[in-house]
């Protein structure tokens, strides 16, 4: 059996890449895939540590999370189209209108 | 159930209001109002309290539901009336429906919400002067804030927005530090109360169960929590210096909400330091006599020094107020029965007159559309019952006999002047005495560049008599100064007796 | 009692015609003829026959005390009540109050009613509450009461001085009225209160009254609260805080300003309030708690100096002045110094005395005037006038014998009277002066300037009846003067029937010199409840102001008539002077001849301005200064605190960029942050 460790080393990874990619795109739509990146990062610890001990509450949270990261995106690209007919772009660092 | 009652109808008149169009709001609103006021009446008629509210009296109408327990105290729906807190509640009905009536001439917009807002205030008012449970009091005491930040906010003048968040970021931040103050001495008194309830607190803290709180022992802790409070409090009264939201509020606020900031919400803040601060913690304020009142005799003297120069009729008043109410805290530091009851019976008295001196000032604002004295001259031509009604009110201000606002300043006076509890009493009455004659020096000025001579009006308005609407209320509520100056006692008996009970510790009679 | 049963009425029946007038007044209509007169005659005259029938039963040795409203009670401390007292004193002030306020309102007929004025009921409701008031002060049994009704008073002569509102004068000078007779109630009020502190009581009568309870407390027999004084110097000052109020209602120096400009009400108010009644409130107060005044002799001497001074001071203003009524005004004035000045010397009789007959020649004098002016179209300058008594024979008889008596001159009311009291003053100073009292020399101090305020007297009298009535007439209106009714000549001739007679029911020097007992308001004032007599009052001055009786030559009756012979002679040299420069057919302004003496009198001694520039040329500028520290500092402060808060706001807030990455990035760093943190403390590494 793979030691827990690897799973979470994994799942480190995976966290990192999507902050990554969230400190450095200005795309929306790649914004919106890193931080899919970063909820499966959580998904992985969720069932790597369920496998470890042997309990499904972890397996049942990734079921959920997944739903949520569903209507994440759905909810995420409306606010994207929002963005472009605004905007004509989708380049997060351009919509700063809201800040004061 | 009759406090409940009363206050669950206000809050459904209050929804009722909101939601009827505009048209009838103002009618509507009045005939809900009135149902308070028979009810407060129907109260006062059945009236049979004796001893004080929070230092074990027997309350009238008292009612008391557990509610939950938070962080080891019980908290609960604890309602009652004294002699204290019953002429007050009248004072909030009957002040109410007056003003209402005197709203319906000058409001002309989103009148539903205007009148919806009032009746919430009112309910709210009528939650802070029943309620014994420090939670509960303190929600009430918290929401009459909103209903007149919006009342200055949406509908007051065209400096509104700053008076109202003036008003509002002032007193709440002094609510604040009051709730400090107030924890402080609740965590002091540790395990020896078990809820939040005002009696058992007061008693508590009269039977000398403080102990420290933190790094404070627990004679620093009740002059720490004393201050705080004193502070809060004195904001809402308001004493000087913590009073120039005062006169910003009154002039940008539209009459009506005049008339309830004046007659009503002042008044929570001498109550609240009537019951909190005086009752509770008699020690020390004795201790801190001197200061007392001289802030008491300052605000008295300043406060009327400042309306002398004023031009704006609104201010004029606004500053006599602090003025007034400078006496108020000069009787409460007497803890004598005159002064505390005095300055209870004052809370009445100052009330009715500077409601009514409020709606005077609106009845001539809002035919001439100006309040500047310079504008306009010989009034009296044009307006006569309105002037006879204002001259009245004025000397009511004045402390002339036989109308109520004498009898609330003569009690205190005779109060304070042998007051064994506060030093140079003698000095310090006559100082704030001199008050009488600054009030009359700028109210009569007022009077006679206003209302005396030809007449003259530097605005281009049709000034006609005021509707009779208006003049009723003014006649109303110039009936009640003079029945209350001619039998102070139909409230001051029931006063004295809920207030001789603070004074165990007091300054003799 | 039955009779007494009735007592309230004579307070309750012109306050109805004072409501029936409002009623008239706020319906806008003319529901009653006469402009809502006739009730307030119905009412006074109701009140005049009661009071007759008070003063009857006074006279039949029975007296009333009685607390009839408690105004407010606590237990375990005093009660505030409201009671009356009839007595010789106070029967005695309720006929005279009561027949001037009829008389007063029948003369209203002519001078109001007649001449087409506008705002009549508002006229007669002032009328009526103001005798209900005074009416009120007069029977007041404690001190609190007689206070409450003695501002109502003060109300009623606001309302009534600026009657004619819409003109500039009048507001001004009720405005006036009111202020300076309020900074005197300021005092006044101190010393209510004081009293309450210092005697838990402030009954005028019985035995526990506070007079009565300040001897005992003298005496040694009871304490008091008298914080930290000797009792004699608390009582002093308790005295002289009373005293405050006296002098602004009585209008004497430094407070008299505000009576000449009160004239610039309708005359019959001049007539009713500021000469015979409510400037009687002052010294009527003082007769009223006599006891208590007896008993400190500081305060006498300083009521009598006082006194003396105001009268002479007075005196030498009204010899300048060129309308009628100012003259009069100055006249009221001196007659309440000599009132103050025998009240201050222990002559308790003397003061009443002369209270009672200078309220019916005031009056006289003040109605005789308003016909005067009538007929002269409103045109009150003296200059203007002359030659009237061809045209007017019966306001000239009756104003003729109203100025005798004003001037003291034999056999008129007011030489007895005004001889009794420089009597007293004299007696008594001398007495003090033999006993080594400093107080004797403030005495007769006092009685020097009462003495030289005669010939003064005498002068300006008679100037204005010279010119008013004698030589040629100066102006087309002094030429064809307008008619007068009989409302206006009726109230003439009974007041001049009584200006002429009043004074023989104390003819003390006749008495003394023929034995016969004909001072009967001696005999009517000795009697009355127990601390409120003539005697008790002499036996106090005597015990605890140590006022002792001195004599010139000739004894008693010596003095008496040395006395009266040298006042008669002064006011007859007054009289005679006015005589040889006014009584010519083409009189000058004699006066001019003053030169800078003349602009000082004529400008009162420039005490107007400076009262005047205490209110605006020191109040206001301090008030304004006070509004912009206010607004500068106080509310600078709380603006300052909401500007910071917004200043540094608007600085923190440049952390909000917008960009959604900056945002992750502070996420991310503080999160390492913590993570370090956390790591550090918990000892991680």
């Amino acid at each position: 059996m793979v030691p827990a460790e690897w799973y979470l080393l994994l799942a480190a990874a995976v966290f990192c890449i999507g902050l990554i990619g969230i400190l450095t795109r200005r795309n929306a739509l790649l914004f919106l895939m890193s931080v899919e990146l970063m909820l499966n990062a959580a998904n992985i610890n969720f069932v790597a540590f369920s496998y470890q001990w042997g309990n499904v509450t972890g397996q049942t949270f990734g079921l959920f999370t997944m739903a949520l990261a569903a209507a994440e995106v759905a909810i995420g690209i409306g606010i994207i189209l929002v963005l472009y007919r605004n905007f004509d772009d989708i380049d997060v660092t351009k919509a700063t209108t809201m800040r004061w | 159930m009759i406090v409940e009652a009363l206050i669950a109808f206000t809050f459904a008149a209050a929804l009722v209001t909101f939601v009827a169009p505009n048209k009838v709001a103002g009618k509507l609103a009045f005939g809900l109002s009135l149902v308070p006021i028979l009810g407060s009446l129907f109260m006062w008629s059945q009236f049979d309290a004796t001893g004080n509210a929070l230092l074990g009296g027997s309350l009238a109408f008292e009612e008391s539901f557990a509610w939950l327990t938070l962080a080891g105290y019980e908290l609960s729906w604890h309602t009652g009336v004294d002699g204290i807190s019953m002429p007050l509640v009248v004072l909030t009905t009957v002040l109410t429906s007056l003003a209402i009536v005197s709203a319906w001439t000058p409001i002309d917009s989103r009148q539903s919400q205007f009148y919806g807002l009032f009746l919430f205030m009112e309910a709210n008012l009528l939650g802070v002067f029943t309620a014994l449970d420090f939670f509960m009091w303190f929600v009430f005491w918290e929401a009459v804030l909103i209903p007149m930040y919006l009342l200055v906010g949406v509908w007051g003048g065209p400096r509104r927005k700053y008076a109202a968040i003036k008003f509002f970021v002032y007193t709440n931040i002094a609510s604040l530090v009051m709730f400090i103050g107030f924890m402080a001495l609740v965590f002091g008194l540790g395990d020896s109360i078990t809820s939040l309830g005002l009696p058992e607190i007061a008693q508590a803290l009269r039977a000398g169960e403080l102990g420290g709180f933190g790094a404070l022992d627990a004679d620093t802790l009740r002059l720490v929590a004393f201050v705080a409070m004193f502070v809060g409090f004195g904001v809402k009264v308001p004493i000087v210096p913590l009073h120039t939201w005062l006169p910003d509020a009154h002039v940008e606020a539209p009459t009506p909400a005049s008339v309830m900031l004046a007659g009503v919400l002042l008044k929570m803040g001498t109550y609240a330091l009537l019951r909190f601060n005086f009752t509770m913690l008699p020690e020390t304020a004795t201790a801190l006599a001197i200061p007392i009142a001289a802030i008491a005799a300052l605000s008295v003297i300043y406060g009327a020094m400042l309306a002398l120069a004023q031009q704006d009729l609104k201010r004029i008043v606004a500053y006599s107020s602090v003025s007034s109410m400078g006496y108020v805290i000069l009787g409460l530091i007497a803890y004598t029965v005159y002064g505390v009851g005095g300055a209870t019976f004052q809370m009445i008295a100052h009330g009715l007159i500077s409601g009514l001196m409020f709606m005077a000032v609106g009845v001539i604002y809002n035919t001439t559309h100006t309040r500047m004295v310079g504008d306009m001259s010989g009034m009296a031509d044009r307006m006569p019952i309105t002037t006879g009604i204002f001259i009245a009110g004025a000397f009511g201000y004045m402390g002339l006999p036989l109308m109520a606002g004498f009898a609330g300043e003569f009690f205190i006076f005779v109060g304070s002047f042998g007051s064994q509890a506060l030093p140079y009493a003698p000095v310090f009455t006559s100082i704030a005495m001199f008050g009488i004659v600054i009030v009359a020096g700028y109210l009569l000025l007022a009077m006679q560049r206003t209302l005396f001579g030809s007449f003259r009006l530097e605005t281009d308005y049709e000034v006609g008599r005021a509707p009779r609407h208006d003049t009723l209320a003014l006649a109303t509520l110039l009936v009640l100064v003079i029945a209350l100056g001619v039998a102070p006692d139909t409230f001051f008996s029931m006063i004295t007796d809920a207030v001789t009970p603070i004074l165990e510790t007091g300054g003799g009679l | 009692m039955a009779a007494f049963d009735y007592a309230p009425a004579i307070v309750l029946l012109p306050f109805l015609s004072f409501l029936v007038s409002v009623g008239v007044a706020v319906s806008g209509r003319d529901l009653l003829p006469k402009g809502g007169a006739l009730p307030g005659i119905a009412a006074t005259a109701g009140s005049f026959l009661l009071s007759v029938w008070m003063f009857l039963t006074v006279s039949g040795g029975q007296y009333y005390d009685e607390t009839i409203y408690t105004w407010a009670a606590v237990e375990g401390s005093f009660e505030l009540t409201f009671g009356l007292l009839i007595d010789p004193l106070s029967a005695m002030m309720l006929v005279i109050v009561t027949l001037i306020a009829t008389l007063v309102h029948v003369f209203s007929l002519g001078y109001m009613n007649d001449d087409g004025q506008t705002g009549l009921p508002r006229y007669y409701a002032g009328l009526g509450l103001f005798t209900a008031s005074m009416l009120g002060f007069v029977v007041a049994d404690n001190l609190l009461m007689a206070f409450m009704f003695f501002e109502l008073v003060g109300l009623c002569s606001y309302l009534l001085i600026g009657f004619w509102f819409r003109e500039a004068g009048p507001p001004s000078a009720a405005k006036k009225a009111f202020l300076v007779t309020r900074f005197g109630d300021y005092f006044f009020l101190i010393g209510v209160v004081a009293v309450f502190a210092t005697f838990g009581t402030s009954q005028f009568a019985g035995a526990e009254a506070f007079p009565v309870l300040a001897e005992e407390v003298l005496l040694g027999e009871a304490s008091a609260n008298t914080f930290g004084f000797a009792p004699q110097t608390w009582f002093t000052i308790v005295g002289l805080l009373v005293l405050g109020g006296v002098v602004g209602k009585s209008a004497q120096f430094p407070l008299h300003t505000w009576l000449p400009d009160a004239m610039e009400g309708p005359t019959p108010v001049s007539a009713l309030i500021h000469a015979a009644t409510m400037v009687a409130a002052g010294v009527y107060l003082v007769a009223r708690m006599y006891g208590f005044y007896a008993l400190t002799p500081t305060t006498l001497a300083i009521i009598a100096f006082i006194g003396g001074f105001t009268a002479l001071f007075a005196a030498t203003m009204g010899v300048v002045k060129r309308e009628i009524k100012q003259v009069l005004a100055y006249s009221t004035i001196s007659q309440y110094g000599y009132m103050m000045l025998a009240l201050g010397s222990g002559g308790y009789i003397a003061a009443t005395f002369h209270l009672m007959t200078h309220a019916f020649f005031k009056a006289l004098l003040f109605l005789g005037a308003g016909s005067v002016i009538i007929a002269m179209h409103h045109n009150e300058d003296m200059w203007d006038m002359g030659n009237l008594k061809e045209k007017m024979p019966v306001t000239y008889a009756t104003f003729l014998a109203g100025s005798l008596a004003l001037a003291g001159i034999f056999p008129f009311s007011g030489f007895w009277s005004k001889d009794e009291v420089l009597y007293e003053a004299l007696v008594h100073g001398l007495g003090g002066l033999g006993g080594g009292e400093a107080e004797g020399a403030l005495l007769l101090g006092a009685w020097a300037m009462g003495l030289l305020a005669v010939f003064f007297t005498g002068f300006y009298t008679f100037r204005m009846v010279f010119l008013t009535f004698h030589g040629e007439s100066r102006s087309d209106t002094a030429r064809n003067p307008h008619g007068v009714g009989w409302n206006v000549k009726g109230p003439l001739a009974v007041l001049g029937v009584l200006a002429v007679v009043a004074g023989f029911v104390n003819m003390v020097p006749v008495a003394k010199l023929t034995g016969a007992e004909i001072e009967f308001l001696h005999k009517w004032l000795e009697h009355g409840p127990a601390g409120l007599t003539s005697e008790h009052y002499t036996e106090l001055t005597h015990e605890f102001a140590h006022y002792t009786a001195g004599t010139l030559a000739g004894g008693e009756l010596g003095t008496a008539l040395i006395s009266g012979g040298v006042s008669l002679a002064l006011a007859l040299a007054g009289v005679g002077l006015a005589h040889v420069l006014y009584n010519v057919p083409e009189p000058t302004e004699h006066t001019d001849k003053l030169g800078g003496i003349k602009t000082l009198l004529y400008n009162n001694y420039y005490q107007d301005e400076y009262q005047v520039w205490l209110a605006t040329g020191l109040t206001l500028p301090v008030s304004r200064a006070a509004d912009k520290f206010d607004q500068g500092v106080v509310d600078g402060v709380v603006n300052g605190v909401s500007s910071v808060s917004l200043f540094s706001g608007s600085r923190v807030k440049q952390l909000q960029t917008g960009v959604v990455s900056n945002y992750a990035m502070l996420l991310t760093l503080g999160l390492t942050v913590l993570l370090v943190v956390f790591g550090l403390l918990g000892g991680w590494f």
